[in-house]
């Protein structure tokens, strides 16, 4: 069998178990693996502006934040069922990032995050006045509802739907125009690319995933608080997840997101007061060690195509 | 080469669970909690969790609970409501624990009761003093403080009873802060007081210069605050600062910590704060209690620590009557409940919320906390009213 | 609210709005010096100052040293470590991405605040040596707000001059003008580099010996100063010096003026709308141009 035979059976393989998992697993194992799958979709989302394009979204889980609350306020005020309320969610993400990208994405550089930064800490401050509907920093309770399960699944399909688009996005022209961007602006407006146009569809589809995401986090924890939807560290874990696995590429970011997490859950939880730091000095690490992350590594070792 | 992995993780869960089911015949009680040992409660959490340890010893002194052992499985929720969500289902469903202890603050506990409810685990939960928590049809949670809207009612009590008129309310943007200062302006507005100024500010704000400003341009009578701890010690300093010489003021959480005197010296002195318990209050056991904290942990107990242990002997207790620790039997024991503990006294309505236990509202004095209110557990009576800053 | 906003509370909060301002910019100047020579935002410049507060704290509390004394001890000690930083870290990620430079500052910045919980607790610490104010008429003055004023002041025309008139000053602007030039004008620009880092961690180190008198300390009181300076160096035009000197009282009077005709709540999200807004329309900052 070819490797590329061997991983599609592997994929297989995983994913049948996955599917089944419920069946058998523990409450725990359900809810971390929903977790995991949330972070894939995160990172997968970031990857898909700032890995391709270059352009550092350092405010992305604005997006989430926005979703949660977005479901939150229609399951609790409307009362909406939680799989349109978390669609709304995605919508709701993608109008922010319509919103946010149009003016921000004419920014460069270190300019385009610090922007994004702050656009995260105005609709934190926001969500927290607004309280008649978001009950400010009481935060909003949602009524009582065991759907563990079914998130899971839902989750599981968001994570997969982020990665397959990826790689629908690197292996088509509109991804190698991201990349282009990413190389070199000027050239790429050069060649007669509609670079505002490509940020802003990739930005568009990068809010997406975190919006619906946020939305079913929102519906599983069934309680939200400003400060626990909109920390910079959420962030930041994306990014560390996407560079560790390797930006810009399929699995990447699923590398990164299984990697990390799965040792903050196992290897971590045990060592309380000095897991903060273990994580800034992988993130210094990372930075210095393997900017290309391991994907990228091993690309570059074994000669993997560009679409891995 | 992932299944391996997942074939591995599957056959370990299987095998932990089998183990778990063969040691629980005769092993020891496992009491489980989540607590913010790390992030933005790590402080008051610190106290919590030696609290619950403190517990664990007294109880394996007297022979354990049920003629078991009693062990407590803690892990760290990082202070953040999504962790503590995982780590209570993990208790639950992994490490499969006999019994579920809360964990601290309010949001925290808010989003922790949804698992306990799910498995149907009596959780007792020292620290969430949110009435909204327990008035949400959960059958399963007890509540051992007293509701964070009564923190500020001495201070409107004392306030009232003095003929002062005006009051304005300041609190901290987040749950538990918020329902005290909610609490605090309808007790006011009963109470015949005229509350002429409320504003909330962010967590982790430092500056409060211009909301002082606007408290100083109407001259209340009393500023009450529903405050944790950092912003405790700002407002006072930035009082001073500006100036701002209310007759009373007060705060609910961190005015009773050691730290507020270290940190503040004589300017805390006159300042009101209000606590769940005290050392000095005359509950049974109480002294004892102090003096084996002090000496295990090398500092003194504050409120959190003491709820910790109360509210842990409070569900050994209800095992130890229920004769079990089916989670309905003891949820029946738990609800007819009426125990005095050193932490005071224990009794629940068909919710689980507290209805019995006392807060007290104490004034920092020559750097000691004295018991003002209510009379008939007060040490001394207030100093009254504050004077000016410049005459302090 | 039932307040009616007079004008000694107008002068009032633009007092305090001015006092807190120049602290801002002094602490900024740093984070603009290094963007300014390096290209990198060092979100370790708040932990920075971080440390020079527990400096000052820990001299005080030990040896009872007067804490405005302590100035060059923690200027001095966080002029050493940020150079240390530099030459072991931050010279990796100059050329970089900023992603690169952003994540490594980010990753330092997580490090030494859980280095100092470890080390230090996370007990809250204070220096208790100047409180209240002077009363003159209806407007207060803060006691240790007006002496940080004048301290932060003094070091920040100090900086100034040195910048402006010294060679070592002018080879800091030659550099943040033109890398490529400077190098071929015969200056060393890896030792530049250096001198940048902890002069600007000197700076931080400044800031945080003077607010320790005003706030409580504690390991993640730095943060926000990270974010903070980030608002005045942006108001002010990145990498234009008395730029920041102009974000910072802009900052201060903004912060100030609208907690007080607004909420305390909103008036964070009023200073970042600002700085988007600045950002989108005038990328130059407030003063607009590149001049150093």
């Amino acid at each position: 069998m070819s490797p590329a035979r061997l991983f599609q059976g592997g994929l297989v393989v995983v994913a049948a178990a996955l599917a089944v998992y419920p069946f058998f697993g523990t409450g725990y194992g359900v809810r971390a693996l929903l977790q995991l799958f949330m972070w894939i979709a995160l990172a997968g989302s970031w990857n898909l502006i700032s890995g391709l394009t270059g352009y550092v979204s350092f405010g992305h889980v604005a997006f989430f934040g926005a979703g949660a609350y977005t479901a939150a306020i229609l399951i609790t005020n409307a009362g909406w069922s939680w799989p349109l309320a978390c669609a709304a969610a995605g919508v709701a993400a993608c109008g922010l990032a319509l919103l946010i990208g149009y003016p921000c994405l004419r920014l460069k550089g270190p300019y385009f995050a610090i922007a994004m930064l702050g656009l995260n800490e105005v609709l934190r401050a926001l969500v927290s006045y607004f309280e008649g509907l978001t009950g400010g920093g009481s935060g909003l309770s949602l009524p009582t509802l065991q759907a563990s399960v079914p998130i899971y699944y839902v989750m599981g399909l968001c994570a997969a739907a982020v990665t397959a688009l990826t790689y629908v996005i690197i292996t088509s022209r509109f991804g190698l125009r991201l990349m282009t961007i990413r190389e070199d602006e000027v050239a790429a407006e050069a060649m007669g690319i509609d670079t505002a146009r490509h940020k802003l569809y990739a930005f568009l589809l990068s809010a997406v995933g975190p919006g619906i995401v946020g939305g079913l986090a929102a519906r599983d924890q069934g309680y939200i608080e400003p400060i626990s939807v909109f920390p910079l560290a959420t962030t930041i874990t994306m990014i560390v997840m996407v560079l560790f696995g390797g930006k810009g590429t399929v699995w990447g970011p699923v590398l990164g997101a299984v990697i990390l997490f799965v040792s903050q859950e196992v290897v971590w939880a045990r060592f309380p007061y000095v897991h903060q730091l273990l994580f800034g000095a992988i993130i210094v690490a990372v930075v210095l060690l393997m900017p290309r992350g391991v994907l990228g590594i091993l690309q570059i070792k074994y000669r993997l195509p560009r679409t891995v | 080469m992932t299944f391996k992995v997942v074939g591995v993780f599957v056959a370990g869960i299987v095998v932990l669970a089998t183990t778990a089911v063969v040691v629980d015949a005769q092993g020891p009680i496992r009491i489980g909690a989540s607590m913010s040992l790390t992030g933005t409660y790590a402080k008051l959490g610190k106290n919590q969790h030696e609290g619950y340890k403190l517990c664990e010893r007294d109880l394996n002194a007297k022979g354990g609970l049920l003629g078991r052992k009693v062990e407590m499985v803690v892990y760290d929720d990082q202070s953040m409501p999504a962790t503590a969500v995982r780590l209570y289902e993990k208790l639950i469903t992994e490490d499969k624990v006999d019994g579920i202890m809360g964990p601290y603050s309010s949001p925290v506990t808010e989003a922790a009761a949804n698992v306990t409810e799910k498995y149907k685990k009596v959780m007792v939960s020292p620290l969430a003093a949110t009435t909204s928590i327990f008035r949400k049809g959960r059958k399963y949670i007890f509540m051992v403080i007293s509701p964070a809207e009564v923190y500020l009612e001495g201070l409107v009590d004392i306030a009232a009873k003095r003929g002062l008129k005006t009051v304005a309310i300041i609190n901290e943007d987040t749950l538990f802060s918020k329902a005290a200062a909610a609490g605090a302006t309808d007790l006011a507005k009963k109470k015949g007081l005229q509350v002429v100024f409320t504003e909330a500010y962010p967590k982790g704000n430092t500056d409060f210069s211009a909301l002082l400003t606007k408290v100083k341009s109407l001259n209340p009578d009393v500023i009450a605050a529903g405050t944790y701890f950092d912003d405790a010690v700002a407002l006072t300093r930035q009082m001073k600062e500006l100036n701002v010489n209310p007759k009373m003021f007060g705060v609910t959480v961190g005015g009773d910590l050691p730290e507020f005197y270290d940190t503040l010296k004589q300017n805390a002195e006159y300042i009101y704060g209000s606590t769940q318990w005290e050392p000095s209050l005359p509950y049974p056991g109480n002294k004892e209690f102090f003096d084996s904290y002090k000496k295990e942990f090398g500092h003194e107990p504050s409120y959190h620590s003491a709820a910790g242990y109360a509210g842990c002997m409070i569900y050994a207790e209800g095992v130890k009557r229920a004769g079990s620790l089916d989670a309905d039997k003891v949820r029946e024991t738990l609800l007819k409940l009426d125990m005095k503990t050193m932490f005071g006294e224990y009794k629940v309505d068909q919710d689980g919320f507290q209805v019995a236990h006392k807060m007290v509202l104490f004034q920092w004095y020559e750097g000691k906390k004295l018991t003002v209110w209510p009379d008939e557990l007060a040490a001394a009576k207030a100093r009254f009213p504050t004077p000016p800053w410049n005459q302090r | 609210m039932n307040v009616v906003i007079t004008p000694a509370m107008i002068a009032q909060v633009v007092i305090s709005g001015l006092l807190s301002g120049t602290l801002y910019a002094m602490v900024a100047l740093g984070l603009a010096l290094i963007f300014g020579v390096m290209r990198v935002i060092n979100i370790a410049h708040g932990p920075m100052l971080m440390l020079g507060a527990y400096v000052t704290f820990f001299l005080y509390s030990a040896f009872g040293v007067n804490p405005y004394l302590t100035l060059p001890a923690s200027m001095a000690v966080l002029f050493v470590l940020g150079m240390l930083l530099e030459r072991t870290l931050v010279f990796r990620v100059v050329d970089a991405p900023e992603l690169s430079s952003l994540l490594l500052t980010f990753g330092i910045s997580i490090a030494l605040v859980n280095l100092a919980q470890l080390a230090f607790t996370s007990d809250l610490r204070a220096v208790e040596f100047l409180t209240g104010s002077f009363v003159i008429g209806p407007v207060a003055v803060s006691k240790p707000r007006i002496v940080a004023f004048a301290f932060a002041a003094i070091i920040t025309a100090a900086a100034f001059l040195f910048l402006r008139n010294t060679k070592l000053g002018k080879a800091i602007r030659a550099t943040s003008q033109s890398r490529d030039v400077a190098m071929v004008c015969g200056i060393n620009v890896g030792r530049i580099h250096l001198i940048t880092f902890g002069f600007a961690a000197a700076l931080a180190a400044a800031g945080g010996t003077l607010i320790a008198v005003i706030v409580a300390i504690q390991p993640e009181m730095g943060q926000i100063w990270t974010f903070k300076s980030f608002l005045v160096i942006v108001l002010g035009g990145a990498g234009n010096y008395p730029g920041a000197l102009v974000g910072g009282m802009l900052l201060g009077l903004i912060e100030q003026l609208a907690s007080l005709f607004l909420t305390t709540q909103l008036s964070e999200a009023v200073a970042y709308v600002l700085l988007v807004l600045v950002l989108l329309i005038r990328p130059t900052g407030i003063l607009g141009g590149r001049s150093t």
